[in-house]
């Protein structure tokens, strides 16, 4: 039988991590990021570094490619890692106060450098990391659904969709507008006050053909019942892939486990 | 006798529908920035404008789901919510209070709005990146670091230059804009009325 | 015949502004009858438009006094959505008639019904059968934002008619879409008239008027200066001094009878012309 349309808008998932219900990846990502506080007060070697955020980090491949989205999550991941980097660098580059630790030609990482470098980089990858997963497993009206079933109110959620649909029509609309500025004559090379001069007539008209629009939106949206005091239906349904009490179980286990263990360390 | 105003007013539907177009003029102002590549980020023009119209609350709702969306792509974003929620709350309180209605106060706002903007950023920028973010000015601020200046020094000096450009910059766009909206749209807006000439 | 809007002596100024965009405005409109509104710009359509919505005053604010009677009752006092299931209303831009939050035209179309909690079979239902009406199932699948103005207004319509309202509010669908954006879209329009829908269609081609119309208002500087029979009204001569562009045909046909010829009556459309013309030719033989 041909689908019906209300089932082609549906979004069926093989893979039962990526099919996670929403809430529970949001589960996922909190106890993920305790986990990393409680890591990161484990002090190894004589320097007192936070080595157990890094085999931590490991995690997140694991899970992104569980989830059958490794590829997609490394694209996503880039701009991560380069803030870690950089952190890195700056930090144990930059941050005098304890013996050297490593001597490279004149640069020298010393040992309160190597510390901040190491906890601060790795942290921002891990919770970072986690919140890529999440974001790249789940699509946005996945996320929308989610937030008005745990009892948001529709007009939020309606913002929310509505900002990621305007920012893809601003951004196309920016192009045309600059396009059609550097075919009027408006410099937008050379020096920055000839560029700065560019950046103002490419967004003033932008903005403004978007607030009278909005003008006329509010009186669509009223044409379409938006107001109407009732419940809404819902043509697009979420759905659990199965494995939710399973996963929260691992989940809060696992925090459970290091909890414990990290208490024991402190007492022993 | 003016009723008591409630927050929930604020958030009528023409706000509501604002707050897509602040955030996406957010993220098409820092685009425009890098692509013309000045060196100024501009992306908290829709914030402010946002602000500007429609008071505090819109305003931090503007500037919080900012972060949030760009987050989604970068998580790293999270972490300066606060940054960007605080710019709307006070854009939109200096709005409120006719803070933007002659120039001279304007000018005034425009540094207060610089100056608090940089105080609740100092603290995120530095104790959860360590000063440096990887971020256009990050360079400079790494640069004071080498040459041992404290850390919060040198986050100071840089980023508030750079800020209080930013912010100026923003203001004026966001003040072109309001002023060629025609008056019986602004009158829609909390704080429409007070941009409308006598 | 019952009477499904009425305006009882409304005048109407928009905020910050000392001239009234309706002066003094008493009109009743009756059920399944199609209303053509003309009259030059500014001259009020658009805010009449609004005024039946009660869109004015609710969103525009302003001042109004008299009336707006929807069903008997003030406009003021239907609570927020309650006009939208019984009046439909389509605007000039098509691109600010998308919803902003839907990925498909299908659930573009579907989203009224949505936010009036219809159940989900009822919907698809629904929506299956307006879009075969609009001629837009080709799309379903497409994002509205990728459309051609004819096809978004199309959408639009589809979107408003999903709601079933019995009245229909229309302001200059086509003034910013190509010819054959305008000819898809009063395909649909004539499709309204068969279907016996009140319709309240403003539009500068007046030729589309005479065909479609069977009343005709005709707005100068925010009052009404004439309305009434579309045949009377499209022909009356002294309506060109207001600045109204009467149809070719009615000019030509008012030019001739004074000229003498013995015309049946005024054409006010082409099929009308050839019907008489004819009979004239063949009379004369």
């Amino acid at each position: 039988m041909e689908k019906t349309y209300t089932e082609k808008i549906q979004i069926h998932k093989k893979n039962k991590l990526a099919g996670l219900y929403p809430s529970v990846k949001a589960l996922v990502v909190l106890l993920y990021a305790i986990c990393c506080f409680i890591l990161s007060t484990v002090k190894l070697t004589e320097y007192e570094l936070a080595l157990l955020l890094i085999p931590w980090f490991l995690v997140i491949p694991v899970l992104c490619a569980a989830s059958g989205a490794f590829n997609k999550c490394l694209k996503a991941f880039r701009a991560v890692s380069i803030v870690a980097l950089v952190i890195f660098l700056a930090q144990s580059l930059l941050i005098p106060g304890g013996e050297t630790v490593l001597k490279l030609g004149f640069l020298k990482v010393r040992e309160q450098g190597l510390r901040t470098a190491i906890t601060l980089s790795f942290m921002v990858m891990d919770i970072a990391g986690i919140f890529v997963w999440m974001f790249q497993t789940t699509e946005n009206k996945e996320f929308s659904r989610a937030l008005e079933n745990s009892g948001m109110n529709y007009k939020a959620t309606y913002v929310f969709i509505s900002t990621l649909q305007m920012i893809e029509i601003l951004g196309k609309n920016s192009k045309t507008i600059m396009n059609a500025q550097r075919a009027r004559g408006v410099e937008t090379e050379g020096n920055v006050i000839v560029r700065m001069k560019a950046f103002f007539p490419s967004l003033v008209p932008l903005v403004l053909g978007a607030v009278i629009s909005s003008e006329e939106r509010v009186l669509t949206l009223e044409a379409r019942g938006f107001d109407v005091a009732c419940e809404k239906t819902h043509l697009f349904n979420l759905e659990k892939s199965g494995i939710e009490k399973q996963v929260t179980f691992i989940a809060v286990l696992i925090t459970i486990v290091l909890l414990v263990w990290r208490i024991y360390l402190w007492i022993a | 006798m003016e009723k008591k105003h409630s927050i929930k007013d604020d958030f009528n539907m023409l706000a509501l529908l604002i707050i897509p177009v602040a955030v996406a003029v957010n993220f098409v102002g820092g685009q425009l920035a890098s692509l013309l590549k000045l060196p100024m980020y501009l992306d908290t023009i829709g914030t402010i404008f946002a602000g500007m119209l429609c008071g505090p609350w819109v305003g931090a709702v503007a500037g919080g789901l900012t972060n949030v969306v760009t987050g989604i792509a970068n998580p790293v974003n999270f972490a300066f919510i606060p940054v960007n929620i605080i710019a709307g709350l006070v854009v939109g309180g200096l709005a409120v209070h006719n803070m933007f209605e002659n120039w001279w106060k304007a000018f005034i706002s425009t540094i207060i709005m610089a100056v608090i903007s940089i105080i609740v950023s100092a603290p995120i920028v530095v104790l959860v990146f360590g000063g440096v973010t990887g971020g256009g000015t990050s360079l400079i601020t790494a640069a004071a670091m080498a040459a041992g200046a404290n850390i919060w020094a040198a986050f100071f000096g840089t980023e508030g230059i750079f800020t209080v450009l930013d912010r100026i910059i923003s203001c004026v766009i966001s003040y072109l804009v309001i002023k060629v909206i025609p008056p019986r749209t602004l009158v829609k807006f909390r704080c429409g009325s007070c941009y409308i000439k006598k | 015949m019952d009477c499904v809007i009425e305006l009882k002596n409304v005048t109407y100024s928009y905020p910050l502004t000392t001239v009234p965009a309706i002066k003094d405005l008493s009109v009743k409109i009756e059920k399944g009858k199609f209303y053509g509104v003309i009259g030059e710009n500014g001259s009020g359509k658009t805010t009449f438009c609004a005024l039946l919505r009660g869109f004015a005053p609710s969103f525009y604010k302003g001042d109004l006094s008299g009336e707006v009677l929807v069903e008997g009752r003030s406009t003021l006092e239907y609570g927020p959505g309650e006009l939208a299931s019984k009046i439909g209303f389509v605007f000039q831009n098509p691109f600010t008639q998308i919803s902003g939050v839907k990925d498909t035209v299908f659930e573009e179309v579907a989203y009224g019904l949505e936010n009036f909690g219809v159940p989900v079979d009822e919907i698809e239902k629904r929506v299956v059968e307006v879009m075969k009406l609009t001629d837009i199932e080709s799309l379903a699948e497409k994002n509205p934002f990728d459309l051609s103005g004819g096809q978004m207004q199309r959408v639009a319509l589809a979107s408003v008619l999903v709601i079933e309202p019995e009245i229909l509010v229309i302001d200059e669908p086509t003034s910013q879409l190509d010819p054959e954006g305008t000819e898809s879209v009063f395909k649909i329009i004539s499709k309204l008239k068969e279907k016996k829908k009140t319709v309240i269609l403003v539009e500068h081609k007046i030729d589309l008027i005479a065909e479609y119309a069977d009343e005709v208002l005709v707005f100068k500087d925010g009052s009404l200066v004439a309305a009434g029979d579309k045949q009377e009204i499209l022909s009356d001569m002294s309506l060109l001094e207001k600045g109204v562009a009467l149809p070719q045909v009615a000019i030509l046909g008012n030019t001739l009878k004074e000229e003498g010829v013995p015309l049946k009556y005024i054409p006010v459309t082409e099929k009308q012309a050839e019907e008489v013309f004819s009979e004239l030719i063949t009379g004369k033989e």
